[in-house]
């Protein structure tokens, strides 16, 4: 990512403001809506659920300058979602969830270059977070 | 904020290559799998990903090992795979020879034993690089569940046996890998660097690299070295020009180029001799220079194994090409005498000191050699055998290497070479048992290689004449018969193999051999199928021996059995599924013989034009693999089916591509088909009579009754003469229901009965012999046509002609006697008909016809199929012909 991306990240995620609870359900909408499957996976009642997602992404999104505190975050995190039973085929859902919520939240000024600096974003918060996972021993 | 950079090269990072990973994990806790197969371009990453789920496996307490090819180790059979053998490479035989199915199952139980039962993970980089005798040993270590292979295969490469076999039984799971996506190499540069980096430089790596991982991997790290890439502020920026070269190749020898001498040493001989000893290493380079080598990513130290290699394969291909050939040398012999010092034979390391002194053009341990080219052998790689065996000094050279060396040059086709070693190793002192194994093997090369029989039975008999002891001396009998049934005796062959107990299994191998075409050509086709089955079952319990035929060639004998027992189904298909084993397998003779019986029972079932396609085949098989008598055979074949499709030039072609073959008297009766028939095809059916009659009678001089019954049978079909009594005769002598349905038709046609050639054409039909049948159909509208029943005789036509449809355009007398028929007998042609039918004999499209004659195209194609069917034939050629007889 470039510089520029990691603040057009940032300052567009701090647009969100008030309205983060409201993305938040809007990206669990547009999970299951893309992967009914994945429903059963998340346990924990949904209201803390979301609750859970806002503070996460906002420690992610305030770490994304700084890799080694990022890589703090998304180890960790990608270690419990393999716990959960999260499998790599299903970042792809996440992240496409993700953008489609943070659009229609954002509504116009979810541009182009802002999309585009999410979606390198997210494929660095995925890929580490599975190397969190895979870090974790496999069961034989 | 740097933190990330110096783990950076020990520890590149993988990025896009979970899913694949998952894979992994999925199929080696599935326990169903034996391996997964990583296919990919070149620096896609098949050796990273391979690395990673070895790591992955080590995490959850698998044992791991890793084994690769290379110019090096293909040297010598098993080098690549040195670090499996963990039980050593076993005792060799009394005789020095190594048996390979010991030594496999040894290897399985001694690495059982090591792991304590659990599936060792072996990461097999580069497969294509591996010897034939490494790569059997995988996959049965593979199929037996004693290892996990992950192999790497680069797209476009040849895949090798090994992987074809356990992706056809479905045990391996295979990936393919590409290059990164623009985001993911993205995130690669990100995690590699440690933070972002500015954006034209990005843009940059991309267009240099499209995505390509290892050369993004190389250009990073050369960029780092060079300060063409630095940091500044926590953003990295690109000073200088990336390098242009878009060869990788061109990348790494930039960068190995740059380094000091001191750890040039280092990656040279890690290149040639890798892995080397952690610990030797430290004592040889000076401090730092591994550390420096290791930041730079160009080696990988593996603390807990003790080892270090080169970072990628490409390193050390690079290295290897770039060391003048006696530095190379000289590294090579140093090592490998300090390993020799360190660990004394026999060691694991044997091997592995075997190949540098081999690679360093020095002489390794003739034993170490010969018990190589004995792992060869076993793979079928002959190449291999004689390279090894002759890189045996001459006066070191023994019966066994002697052995070896002829059976190899045998197999290659080298027949007068082969016929100097192996008359030269009978006079090296050897036990009787060597003694045996060498003639017999010397007979072969005589018969097979060199056409001479005679040579051949004089080989045999001055062997039995000197070994005398029991099973040896049966073995040999057995082996004259064997001599006497291929060089066209069967009668013989069989006599002789009265004088054998069978009570040996090795014996009844070889006289199953002999005695199964022996008996299927003398009209025992029960017994001929209960000697192939009984001689596969006893071969393949035997195991692999020296100086033995393959046990596919006891399955081409039952084809052969059932064909003659008139079994056609069941023969075609199993010489199908035995052409398949063989073509993996690459055994040319067994594929030849497969292909040529194919042809025959496709002559047979009348399908003359797949016929043609198989003769074909097996005609360039022998040329190609040096089988002059086999070759003989198929051309032989091939005439015949040209001649039966009345192509009488072709078939005179191939006969005079025959006559430049010596003579073969395996099937020498049958191969006289082929000119009968020629002669019919040139419209000579007084020669092709004569031709008929005298092969008939070689046959019965040599005991070939169904040969015979064939001949004489092809006689009456073509000519009309008369052979019934002799056939009646043989029918009796024989089993065969083929040879018996030859008899009926003979007689019926002698007797002119049509309710007896309606009934010879349903035995025809019944063995799926269609043209046969076609034929004695024709007979029987012939006869009913000259009885005067006009309905019967409309019927029995109408059967021929469909009969005829299954026969791919043959083009014989029998079917021109229907057409004949038809034109007298049946219905006449009207005069509109027979317009349109001569001129589309002579050639004119039906559109041609149309506008000559002011008619549609549709009326004249109308009438040019009451036109075909009223004359019984199905296309023009044939049009032709039979207006040609009524005109």
């Amino acid at each position: 990512m470039t510089p520029q991306q990691i603040a057009l990240v940032q300052s567009s995620f701090e647009r969100l403001g008030p309205r983060l609870p409201d993305m938040a359900t809007r990206f669990y909408q547009e999970l299951f809506a893309r992967d009914p499957a994945l429903r059963p996976l998340f346990t924990t009642p949904m209201d803390q659920q979301k609750v859970r997602f806002a503070e996460k992404l906002t420690e992610i999104v305030r770490a994304m300058p700084r890799l080694d505190e990022l890589l703090t975050h998304t180890h960790s995190l990608g270690a419990r979602h393999a716990g959960y039973g999260v499998r790599a085929a299903d970042y792809q859902t996440l992240g496409d969830a993700l953008l489609a919520a943070l659009a229609a939240t954002l509504g116009d000024s979810f541009d182009t270059p802002t999309r585009e600096a999410w979606a390198l974003a997210y494929n660095l918060v995925a890929e580490t977070m599975l190397e969190g996972a895979a870090a974790r021993p496999i069961s034989s | 904020m740097l933190a990330g950079v110096a783990v950076t090269a020990q520890r590149w990072p993988i990025v896009g290559r979970r899913l694949e990973l998952e894979v992994f994990e999925r199929v080696l806790c599935s326990g169903e799998h034996a391996g997964l197969v990583i296919y990919g371009r070149a620096g896609t990453g098949k050796t990273r990903l391979a690395d990673e789920c070895r790591q992955q496996a080590a995490k959850g307490g698998h044992p791991t090992e890793r084994v690769a090819g290379s110019r090096t180790t293909a040297l010598l059979p098993l080098g690549a795979v040195a670090a499996l053998l963990v039980g050593g490479l076993g005792r060799p035989g009394p005789e020095g020879q190594v048996d390979a199915v010991a030594l496999f199952e040894h290897t399985r139980r001694a690495l059982h034993d090591r792991y304590h039962g659990r599936r060792l993970v072996t990461v097999a980089d580069d497969v294509a690089q591996l010897d034939a005798a490494s790569l059997a040993l995988l996959e049965y270590l593979a199929a037996q569940g004693t290892i996990f292979l992950v192999a790497t295969v680069r797209t476009g490469e040849p895949v090798p046996d090994l992987v074809t076999t356990l992706w056809r039984d479905g045990r391996v799971e295979r990936v393919d890998l590409h290059d990164l996506s623009r985001a993911h190499l993205d995130t690669l540069l990100h995690l590699a660097l440690g933070g972002p980096i500015e954006a034209g430089a990005g843009r940059e790596f991309w267009e240099a690299t499209r995505g390509n991982p290892l050369f993004v991997r190389e250009l990073v790290l050369g960029a780092l070295e060079s300060g063409a890439l630095v940091e500044r502020s926590g953003v990295w920026h690109l000073e200088d020009r990336l390098p242009t070269t878009s060869r990788l190749a061109d990348l790494v020898e930039q960068r190995i180029g740059g380094l000091p001498g001191q750890a040039r040493s280092v990656v040279e001989l890690l290149a040639l001799c890798e892995p080397v000893d952690l610990d030797y290493l430290d004592t040889v380079a000076p401090a730092g220079v591994l550390e420096s080598l290791e930041r730079a990513g160009l080696v990988t130290i593996a603390v807990a194994e003790g080892e270090v290699r080169l970072a990628h394969p490409l390193h050390g291909k690079v290295v290897r090409a770039a060391i003048p050939r006696l530095r190379a040398r000289t590294i090579l012999l140093a090592e490998a005498d300090r390993l020799e010092a360190a660990a004394p034979a026999p060691s694991p390391a044997a091997l592995r000191i075997a190949l540098w002194r081999l690679d360093a053009g020095g002489r390794p341990d003739p034993a170490v050699l010969v018990r190589g080219a004995h792992l060869a052998r076993y793979a079928h790689d002959f190449r291999t055998v004689r390279r090894l065996v002759e890189a045996v000094p001459g006066q070191d050279l023994d019966a066994v290497g002697a052995l070896l060396l002829g059976e190899a040059l045998y197999e290659l086709g080298v027949f007068d070479a082969a016929e100097r070693v192996l008359a030269r190793g009978l006079q090296l002192p050897s036990s009787q048992h060597l003694a045996l194994r060498l003639a017999v093997t010397r007979a072969k090369n005589a018969q097979w290689g060199l056409c001479r029989p005679e040579a051949a039975l004089a080989i045999n008999a001055a062997a039995r004449a000197v070994i005398t002891s029991q099973p040896l001396a049966e073995e040999l009998v057995a082996d004259e018969a064997s001599v006497l049934t291929f060089s066209g005796h069967p009668g013989r062959a069989l006599a002789v193999l009265e004088r054998i107990t069978g009570s040996d299994r090795r014996t009844r191998v070889v006289q199953a051999i002999a005695a199964a075409p022996a008996l299927a050509v003398t009209g025992r086709t029960a017994q001929a199928v209960a000697a192939a089955e009984a001689g596969y079952t006893d071969h393949v319990a035997l195991g692999e021996e020296l100086a033995i035929a393959h046990p596919a060639m006891h399955l081409v004998n039952q084809v052969f059995a059932l064909t003659e027992a008139g079994r056609l189904a069941e023969a075609e298909q199993l010489a199908r599924a035995g052409a398949e084993i063989v073509a993996s397998q690459r055994v040319p003779i067994a594929q030849i013989f497969f292909a040529a019986n194919i042809g025959r029972v496709a002559t047979l079932q009348g399908r003359v034009a797949t016929a043609r396609r198989y003769y074909a085949e097996a005609a360039g098989l022998a040329e190609a693999n040096r089988f002059a008598g086999p070759r003989r055979l198929a051309l032989s074949g091939l005439a015949l089916a040209h001649a039966m499709l009345g192509d009488a030039q072709a078939a005179a072609q191939a006969l005079a591509e025959r006559a430049t073959m010596p003579a073969f008297g395996f099937r020498g009766p049958e191969q006289q088909l082929a000119d009968a028939w020629t002669a019919i095809a040139s419209r000579q059916p007084a020669e092709a009579a004569d031709r008929f009659r005298a092969a008939a009678a070689q046959a019965a001089s040599t005991g070939h009754r169904t040969t015979e019954s064939w001949l004489l049978h092809d006689l009456v079909r073509t000519s009309g003469q008369d052979a019934s009594a002799r056939l009646r005769d043989l029918a009796t002598a024989c089993d065969s229901p083929l040879v018996s349905a030859r008899a009926r038709h003979a007689a019926a046609a002698r007797a002119r009965d049509p309710l007896e050639l309606a009934g010879a054409a349903d035995d025809f039909q019944a063995l799926g012999a269609m043209l046969l049948a076609a034929e004695a159909a024709a007979g029987a509208a012939d006869a009913f046509s000259q009885a005067g029943d006009r309905r019967a005789t409309t019927a029995a036509l109408r059967r021929s002609v469909e009969l005829a449809a299954a026969c791919e355009g043959a083009v014989t007398p029998g079917l021109f006697r229907a057409a004949t028929v038809h034109a007298a007998a049946a219905v006449p042609l009207s005069g509109r008909e027979r317009e349109i039918a001569m001129l589309a004999a002579a050639g004119l499209a039906s559109k041609d016809i149309a506008e000559r004659l002011y008619l549609s195209v549709r009326t004249v194609n109308n009438h040019l199929q009451h036109a075909y069917t009223k004359l019984g034939v199905s296309d023009r050629a044939a049009l032709a012909q039979a207006l040609g007889s009524i005109a």
